[in-house]
């Protein structure tokens, strides 16, 4: 009885070992990925625009010839565009651009970031900055 | 006694069952314990109680959960719009209850952990479906299949974390909620 209970337990717990070895194995395949995939920064100069679309929708671009990596560091360097926000696990959030700011809690308003027409993928501290980016900045509303 | 649980829970049981008001007192109560959790956990990315309350849940509430997913979905486009990433959620989600029921009978610690962990660390990958469709119809399945790609792998670092904190939430907090589950339910 005792050596059957034993027998079980011991299937059981190698269950438990493969199940735990398939998990990792699987967090491993996904870095993996992440890391032959996932954007890199590129060093060197780069030619790009900022826009910034403001709540009446009006435009103001920046053009600037940089060697920064992150967007962050590329709006910083715009001149005439500032900026402010929270700093947060993922980065910072921008909550304020040029005097104006979007409060979610308020009115569902927020800053949202694109690319090139897409949306961003990442923080504006790790949003790679790549020659002849197109970086648009602009006033949304949440639609409940 | 197993027939007739599954007998309760099976679809057509779930259909021909009319809910109470007790259900529906039930029901608010797991998505205000869900929404509470949220909101306390939020200062923490990517940790979250959602998936370990969806998976107790399903494991002892059976065909009320259905009911709770749409709601707890809806009261978050409720507070956050409804953009993209709801549609994430109706992927999500339902998933997570679906696999749950599916596993009912397992009680060891260890497999709901693993599966909580797994689930995590998926959950981009479910939630880069609505990206996939939304490219598609923007362009091709070249370009969906690009959106939903990149989008899931610039967030991977994140579903790690979710992985992580997933399995040691519920390596953690099972057996003494099972306990107490098992106490009043």
């Amino acid at each position: 009885m005792n050596e059957q209970k034993t027998d079980g337990q011991k299937k059981a717990n190698k269950k438990i070992i493969i199940g735990i070895a398939v998990l990792l194995i699987a967090i491993a395949a996904f870095s993996g990925i992440y890391f032959l995939f996932g954007a890199k920064p590129v060093a060197g100069s780069k030619s790009i625009t900022i826009e910034v679309v403001d709540d009446r929708q009006e435009t103001t671009a920046y053009q600037l010839q940089t060697e920064v990596e992150f967007l962050r560091q590329a709006m910083e360097e715009a001149e005439g565009l500032s900026f402010s926000g929270t700093e947060s696990e993922y980065g910072m959030m921008v909550d304020t651009v040029n005097g104006l700011t979007a409060d979610y809690n308020t009115d569902g308003a927020y800053w949202s970031f694109y690319v090139n027409g897409d949306y961003c993928n990442y923080g504006i501290d790790s949003q790679p900055v790549l020659d002849g980016d197109i970086f648009s900045i602009r006033y949304t509303l949440a639609t409940p | 006694m197993n027939s007739r649980k599954d007998n309760k829970n099976s679809i057509s049981g779930i259909v021909s069952r009319k809910v109470s008001g007790k259900d529906i007192a039930t029901i608010g109560m797991m998505v205000a314990i869900i929404e509470v959790c949220k909101y306390a956990l939020a200062f923490l990315p990517n940790i979250e109680l959602t998936s370990f309350w969806l998976i107790m849940f399903t494991l002892f509430l059976g065909w009320k959960v259905i009911l709770v997913v749409p709601v707890f979905i809806l009261v978050e486009g409720c507070v956050f719009g409804f953009n993209i990433w709801w549609f994430s959620y109706l992927c999500a989600w339902p998933a997570l209850v679906l696999l749950t029921w599916i596993f009912r009978r397992q009680t060891s610690v260890w497999f709901w952990g693993i599966l909580s962990g797994a689930f995590g660390l998926c959950f981009g990958l479910l939630c880069s479906i609505p990206y996939i469709v939304a490219g598609t119809a923007g362009g091709s399945l070249q370009n969906g299949l690009y959106a939903g790609f990149t989008w899931w792998v610039a967030g991977i670092p994140w579903d790690i974390i979710h992985c992580a904190g997933n399995f040691a939430l519920m390596l953690v907090l099972y057996k003494p909620v099972c306990t107490v589950m098992k106490k009043f339910l």
